[in-house]
């Protein structure tokens, strides 16, 4: 009695198995939030928290240039664009006007990491490839989330710094706002590397926007209070740029620093030879995500994640960026080459 | 005897009613005409879901609008509605999901907007300090409260009260007229009725027996409630906290409560115009959308259809003084 009772217990079991291993199956043929009732050409929404900044205006620079490519093909026919103007809750009207628009995708930087959530499920159930990219939403409701790691970033940056430092000094640290995710991560993932080097005194943080022009003015403020710094831990942005020019201007001599492929930092760095690290959050993310959304509304599977790695830039392969400088924006970024072929293998790679 | 006065009351209000619209007709009419365009272009909006959603968008800007007007009234304004807002969120999002759940939540959020705005009102008005000052500090003492409840993004409101107040159902909407209608509520109180009174003219109120400064810290502490119950929604309308979400609300607040001619010098102005005013800055948003307007655009469009409804009764009441 009992066996059969095992018995019966261990096919149903079984069974159950199957039916979960079929439904894995049969999911994983689509992405995610698609059904396949769309056929192209597809209307693809771009929904930007803020279109002011130099590397968001770089970034749809990419987003147009990819829609051109895909309209060719005769995969894309239209594009429609959305500012927020920084505001997230008109990000959220945006994205629900885009809904109501019966666009095929949206492509999203989100203005706040937990706002957009409930706005994106809704797109997704009404079978709209959302792709979101740089500042990530705290959802699963999406088809596929596009960036760089953050912590990473930080981490990178924060070992280099120690390294260069040979374990001892006095460092400040600069921020990005208070309060934003990839600021808050960016800081957290440089934690561990400061904690494990005793020898590292932080005199002072600053919480900037991502600009030169804030970042010189706190830098100079910064320098009056500690007469000798020996390392900076710039994350991210124009930081650096305005932190090299508040020392400058004050006489000061140059330490080392960590940065951004800001074209400005860029350049000083040559200028100043400075021995720096930078790394990147390559603007062709955003036709990276336009080229996603379509490859998923053409039924191909994407990962729900999609780690981009950082590159970076040293003292060995600057020049290669700066022979590039004059293609993009004074106040841009100079972003490394991309192309099909590298879209590609981000999206095979597991 | 009482309904005799009554109706020569009554016809005293009515009265005064249509002169005080008389000036809004120019912003309701252009108000009526973006919602029909708007209409023409998105015809779904004439479902309950797309009046639900569109409700959902409008509400937390009409409740800073009515926020910013009450004080505007009695000739204040403040700098920290959109700090109070993120506290608002911040504060619900933390505490319904928690163990006082979504009655201790709501409790929580009122309180702490009544007091935050009370205290700021008592500071400004008892000290005769400039409400411009005082709300400005306030809005970094609130901004930076919020960034300690929460440093970034996070908490959680429950599902269920998420899509009571923002799923489906047009409850963003009962809860603007709702509000509307305790503001007629609380206009016939004694406070409210010294509110425009203390605005217009406050030694003249004072001198007659209005409880000046009372009516005052009182629109303080309204004007508190209000921004954290608008943060309320928006923490129910997205799921969840976010410390800086209400930035924008600050200014925003005081563009819809101008666009809906209340003016900064006390005691002008009404309140269903600044709930137009907020309605036409909500809806402009999605006209542009459905227009195509690119972003650039979008930016001069803005700042044109604001200047032209401010304008507009401007002109039309120039030519009717006409002979």
């Amino acid at each position: 009695m009992r066996k059969s009772m095992m018995k019966a217990a261990v096919s149903a079991l079984c069974i159950g198995l199957f039916t979960c291993i079929g439904l894995v199956t049969e999911a994983s043929a689509a992405a995610k939030c698609i059904k396949g009732d769309r056929k192209a050409p597809y209307t693809i929404g771009w929904a930007n928290i803020y279109s002011v900044p130099t590397w968001m205006k770089q970034t749809e620079g990419t987003i147009a240039a990819e829609v051109e490519e895909l309209k060719k093909k005769g995969l894309v026919d239209k594009l429609v664009i959305t500012d927020a103007q920084g505001d997230a809750n008109v990000q959220i009207q945006q994205i629900q006007s885009m809904i109501d628009a019966d666009v095929d995708a949206i492509i999203l930087i989100a203005g706040s990491s937990t706002a957009p959530a409930r706005v994106v499920a809704d797109a997704c159930a009404k079978g709209i490839a959302v792709i979101n990219f740089d500042s990530l939403v705290d959802t699963d409701e999406v088809t596929a989330k596009i960036n760089t790691d953050s912590n990473e970033w930080g981490d990178t940056a924060a070992k280099w710094l120690i390294a260069e430092l040979g374990g001892k000094g006095k460092i400040l640290v600069l921020n990005g706002p208070a309060g934003i995710s990839v600021s808050d991560d960016r800081r957290k993932g440089a934690n561990a590397a400061l904690a494990a080097n005793p020898g590292i005194e932080i005199l002072a943080e600053t919480n900037t926007a991502y600009n030169v022009a804030p970042a010189q003015e706190a830098v100079t403020s910064l320098l009056f209070a500690h007469p000798e710094i020996n390392g900076i831990l710039s994350l991210g942005g124009a930081l650096s740029a305005g932190a090299i020019l508040a020392m400058d201007k004050q006489g000061r001599p140059m330490v080392p620093i960590t940065g951004e492929n800001a074209r400005q930092f860029l350049e000083l760095w040559k200028e100043k030879g400075l021995k720096s690290w930078a790394t990147m959050q390559p603007n062709w993310l955003g036709a990276f995500a336009t080229y996603t959304a379509v490859q998923a509304l053409e039924g191909k599977d994407v990962p729900a994640f999609v780690k981009v790695p950082l590159p970076v830039i040293d003292n060995s392969n600057i020049d290669g960026y700066l022979a590039r400088a004059k293609d993009f924006p004074a106040d841009g970024y100079i972003f490394s080459p991309y192309d099909q072929k590298l879209f590609d293998e981000l999206l095979a790679a597991k | 005897m009482s309904s005799m006065i009554r109706t020569g009351d009554d016809r005293l209000y009515w009265r005064v009613q249509g002169e005080r619209n008389r000036g809004l007709m120019g912003l309701f009419a252009v108000v009526a005409a973006f919602l029909a365009l708007y209409a023409y272009l998105f015809p779904g909006l004439l479902s309950v879901a797309g009046v639900s959603k569109f409700a959902q968008s409008w509400l937390p800007l009409a409740l800073v609008a009515m926020a910013q007007a009450i004080l505007m009234l009695t000739g204040g304004i403040s700098l920290a509605i959109g700090a109070t807002v993120s506290l608002g969120a911040v504060i619900a999002a933390t505490t319904m999901s928690g163990y006082f759940g979504v009655a201790g939540g709501i409790v929580a959020v009122s309180a702490s907007g009544l007091v935050i705005g009370a205290l700021c009102g008592v500071i400004a008005i008892r000290l005769r300090l400039p409400a411009i000052i005082v709300t400005l500090a306030a809005s970094f003492i609130i901004g930076g409260l919020a960034l300690l409840i929460l440093p970034r993004p996070g908490g959680a409101i429950p599902g269920w009260f998420s899509d009571l107040l923002a799923g489906n159902t047009p409850a963003a909407l009962v809860l603007v007229f709702l509000v509307a209608l305790l503001w007629k509520l609380y206009l016939a109180t004694p406070l409210g009725l010294s509110l425009y009174a203390a605005g217009e003219n406050p030694v003249g109120a004072y001198r007659a027996g209005v409880p000046v400064d009372a009516a005052r810290i009182a629109a303080y502490a309204i004007s508190g409630l209000l921004s954290t119950l608008a943060g309320l929604f928006i923490a129910a309308q997205t799921g969840s906290g976010d410390p800086v979400i209400g930035q924008a609300f600050t200014l925003n607040s005081i563009a819809a409560a101008v666009l809906g001619g209340v003016g900064f010098l006390g005691g002008r102005g009404t309140m269903r115009g600044a709930i137009a005013g907020s309605l036409l800055l909500s809806v402009m948003i999605n006209v542009m959308f459905f227009l195509g307007f690119p972003p650039v655009a979008q930016y001069v469009a803005q700042g044109l259809i604001i200047i032209g409804a401010v304008a507009l009764p401007q002109l039309t009441a120039r030519f009717r003084r006409r002979p």
